[in-house]
C-alpha cells in the first residue's frame, strides 16, 4: 500500500469537504426552531421531524418508495442471478449482446430513458401504474445487481460446484445448498445496492409516477418547487440517515471498496 | 475384465486432441497414477471418468456397467480436487456429511459415519470449524474423507498435494498412501510430480500429448523407461550414443556422432573412480549439494554427464578435479525411438 503525499492528502480532503459540506448543514438546518432555513439557527428543534410525520402525503410518498424499492430490487436480483451464472460461466450465442444489454441503462441518461418510457407507457395505456413504475425500476437497477453477482460467481471455485455433483446433488440442490450459498454476499450487495438507487431515484420517476404511485424523492421535488422550508431539510435528513445505514450494511456484507473500486 | 477399464477413451477440443484411444485397465483395490507433464492430457481423463467432460469417444465402464455418458452424481465416485473445493459455508462435519446427506441416508448413520471417517483422516478434533479455519493439509484431509465417506468404488485424485509445501507433500503422501490401504479403495491419482507417483503407486501410467506411452510398476518405469522422453521426466537421465557389440550387447560408443541406440544412463549408477581409472574421463565442472547426496556435472568426451553420488561422508570432489567414471554395462538401458511429438 503506497501512501499519499500531502498535496494529495490535502486534495481528498477537499473533495470529501465539498461532497460532505451540504449533507452536514442540510442535516443541521433540519433542527432548527425558525420558519426558515437558517444557519446558524438560533436553536434545537424537531419541530420540523414532527411537521413531516404531519404531512400525509409525504408518508404515503415514503412508503410508496419503500414498497417499491423492496420489490423492484427484489425483481432485479431474481433477473440478475441467473444472468449472471449463464454470462459468467456458459459460452453462447448472444452471450456478449445479452452482458451489453443488461448494463446498458447504466449508460443511458435517466432523462432520456424517462422521456422514452413515458411515451412508451402512454402508448400501452399504462401511465401512472405502480408495476409499470417498478418495472421502469427494474431496468435501471438490474445493472448494479448484475455486476456485483457476476464478480462474486466469477470468483467461486468452480470444482467445489463439481464436487456436490459428483456427491449426489442434483442441479436444484447444487444451486440451493452450493452455488447461491457460495455467491450470496454479492447477491446480497447487489439487492441493496439496488435498492438504495431505487430508493433515490427521482429524475426517471417523475416522468412515469402519478400522484398515486409518487415516490418520496419525486414528493420532495415537487414540493420544493413550490416552498423552501425547513421541513424539506428534516425529509432530506431522514432520506440520508436511511440511505447511510443502508451502505453500513452494505459495507458489512459486502464491503463498499468492492461495489464501488471493484477489488476483491 | 478390469474393475475401472477405459476402452480407446478420446476427446477432442475443437481441432485439438487433448486425449487419444487411451486404454487402460485398473483392478479392484489398485493404486493408480497418471503422470505425465501439463497439458498431456491426464486430467482431462480423469474429468471424463468423474463425468465433469464428455466424452468424445470410446467407452469407460466401471465394474462392467457402461459409465460413459452417466451424469457424474450417478457415478457414485469419489474425487479430490487440487483446490480441495471444500464448501466454504459449511463446517467440516457438513461438508463430510453432504454426499450421505445426498443419498438420504438417515442422520444416525450420518453421524457414526462422519465419525469414523473423521477418525480415519485424523481430523475428529476440528470437526465444527470451517474450512478457512483450517491447513491446507487439513483441508487436503477433509476432502479425502467427504470422498471416502460415501464409500465410492473408484476415488479419483487431481493434483492433490500440488498445493501443498515439500514437507506436507511427503507427509501426506504417505498419508493417501495409509488410508488407501486400510480402506482399500481402487485409486486413480493424477499427478505431474514423478516422485509422488513412484512413491506412492502400484502402477504408474505415463502419458505424453494425449497419449499414454508407458505402464509399468514404478520400479520398472524407473529402471526400464521405454522412451528418450520417459526416462528424461521420471527421474534424471544421462543419454549416450551407443552400438550394440559383436555379443549383441549394448555399449556406449566412445568417437563421436550418433551411435544406432540411444542409452541412458542413470546419474546414480555412475561411480566415480581416479583419475585415469574406469571408462570414461571426465573433469568436474560443478558440483550441487542436496543434503543426503552430492550432483557433480562432469565434463567428459562424450559431453556433460551428470553423477550423483551419495553423501557418504567422505570427501567430496572439487571443481576442475580430474576423474574418472565407471559403470556395470548391464546398466545401461535402450531406449525405443518411438517418441510422441505434440
Amino acid at each position: 500500500m503506497s501512501r499519499n503525499g500531502p498535496l494529495a492528502l490535502g486534495f481528498h480532503g477537499l473533495v470529501v469537504m465539498f461532497m460532505m459540506a451540504p449533507l452536514v448543514v442540510v442535516c443541521l438546518v433540519a433542527f432548527t426552531p425558525e420558519n426558515t432555513l437558517s444557519l446558524p439557527t438560533s436553536g434545537f428543534s424537531l419541530r420540523w421531524f414532527r411537521a413531516v410525520f404531519e404531512r400525509a402525503d409525504f408518508i404515503q410518498a415514503f412508503y410508496n418508495s419503500l414498497i417499491l424499492a423492496f420489490t423492484a430490487a427484489t425483481l432485479a436480483t431474481l433477473i440478475a442471478v441467473p444472468a449472471a451464472l449463464a454470462i459468467s460461466r456458459y459460452q453462447f450465442p448472444g452471450r456478449n449482446f445479452f452482458s451489453a444489454l443488461f448494463l446498458s441503462p447504466i449508460i443511458i441518461p435517466h432523462l432520456v430513458l424517462g422521456v422514452a418510457m413515458l411515451r412508451l407507457f402512454a402508448l400501452m395505456g399504462v401511465n401512472g401504474s405502480f408495476t409499470w413504475l417498478m418495472l421502469a425500476h427494474v431496468v435501471i437497477i438490474t445493472p448494479y445487481v448484475l455486476r456485483l453477482v457476476l464478480a462474486a460467481a466469477i470468483g467461486i471455485d468452480r470444482s467445489a460446484e463439481q464436487a456436490a455433483e459428483s456427491l449426489g446433488a442434483g442441479r436444484f440442490t447444487l444451486f440451493r445448498l452450493v452455488t447461491l450459498p457460495m455467491i450470496l454476499p454479492g447477491v446480497a450487495g447487489g439487492w441493496l445496492l439496488a435498492f438504495i438507487n431505487s430508493f433515490d431515484e427521482v429524475t426517471l420517476s417523475i416522468f412515469v409516477s402519478s400522484p398515486a404511485t409518487q415516490t418520496l424523492p419525486v414528493r420532495m421535488y415537487v414540493y420544493a418547487t413550490e416552498s423552501i422550508d425547513p421541513m424539506m431539510a428534516a425529509v432530506s435528513a431522514l432520506v440520508i440517515a436511511l440511505t447511510a445505514a443502508a451502505m453500513i450494511v452494505l459495507d458489512r456484507v459486502y464491503g463498499l471498496d468492492r461495489v464501488l473500486v471493484g477489488k476483491h | 475384465m478390469a474393475f475401472l477399464q477405459l476402452n480407446a477413451l478420446s476427446k477432442r477440443y475443437g481441432a485439438v486432441d487433448a486425449v487419444v484411444a487411451t486404454d487402460l485397465a485398473v483392478e479392484k483395490g489398485e493404486f493408480v497414477s497418471l503422470l505425465g507433464p501439463s497439458g498431456c492430457g491426464k486430467t482431462t481423463t480423469l474429468q471424463m471418468i468423474a463425468g465433469f467432460v464428455d466424452v468424445s469417444a470410446g467407452q469407460i465402464l466401471l465394474d462392467g456397467r457402461d459409465i460413459t455418458h452417466a451424469k457424474p452424481a450417478s457415478r457414485g465416485l469419489g474425487v479430490v480436487f487440487q483446490s480441495y473445493a471444500l464448501f466454504p459455508h459449511m463446517t467440516v462435519r457438513d461438508n463430510i456429511a453432504f454426499g450421505l446427506k445426498m443419498r438420504k441416508v438417515p442422520a444416525a448413520e450420518i453421524a457414526a459415519k462422519v465419525k469414523t471417517v473423521l477418525e480415519l483422516v485424523r481430523l475428529a478434533p476440528h470437526a465444527d470449524r470451517y474450512p478457512r479455519e483450517l491447513s491446507g493439509g487439513q483441508r487436503q484431509r477433509v476432502a479425502l474423507a467427504r470422498a471416502l465417506v460415501i464409500e465410492p468404488p473408484v476415488l479419483l485424485l487431481d493434483e492433490p498435494l500440488s498445493n501443498l509445501d515439500a514437507n506436507l507433500r511427503e507427509e501426506m503422501q504417505f498419508e493417501i498412501r495409509r488410508i488407501q490401504h486400510a480402506v482399500g479403495i481402487t485409486t486413480l491419482m493424477v499427478t505431474h510430480d514423478q516422485a509422488e507417483a513412484l512413491s506412492i503407486s502400484d502402477r504408474v501410467v505415463v502419458m505424453q500429448a494425449g497419449r499414454v506411452t508407458q505402464i509399468d510398476v514404478p520400479y520398472k518405469l524407473y529402471e526400464h523407461p521405454r522412451t528418450r522422453f520417459i526416462s528424461d521426466f521420471v527421474g534424471k537421465a544421462n543419454l549416450l550414443a551407443g552400438d550394440y557389440d559383436a555379443r549383441g550387447i549394448p555399449q556406449v560408443r566412445h568417437a563421436a556422432g550418433d551411435g544406432e541406440l540411444v542409452l541412458s544412463l542413470r546419474p546414480e549408477k555412475i561411480q566415480l573412480v581416479g583419475a585415469s581409472e574406469g571408462r570414461l574421463q571426465g573433469q568436474v565442472l560443478d558440483r550441487y549439494f542436496f543434503g543426503s547426496q552430492w550432483l557433480y556435472r562432469i565434463h567428459t568426451a562424450l559431453g556433460e554427464i551428470t553423477v550423483v553420488r551419495s553423501n557418504d561422508g567422505s570427501a567430496p570432489l572439487g571443481c576442475g578435479a580430474a576423474v574418472g567414471l565407471d559403470w556395470q554395462a548391464e546398466l545401461l538401458r535402450v531406449l525405443t525411438a518411438d517418441e510422441v511429438h505434440p
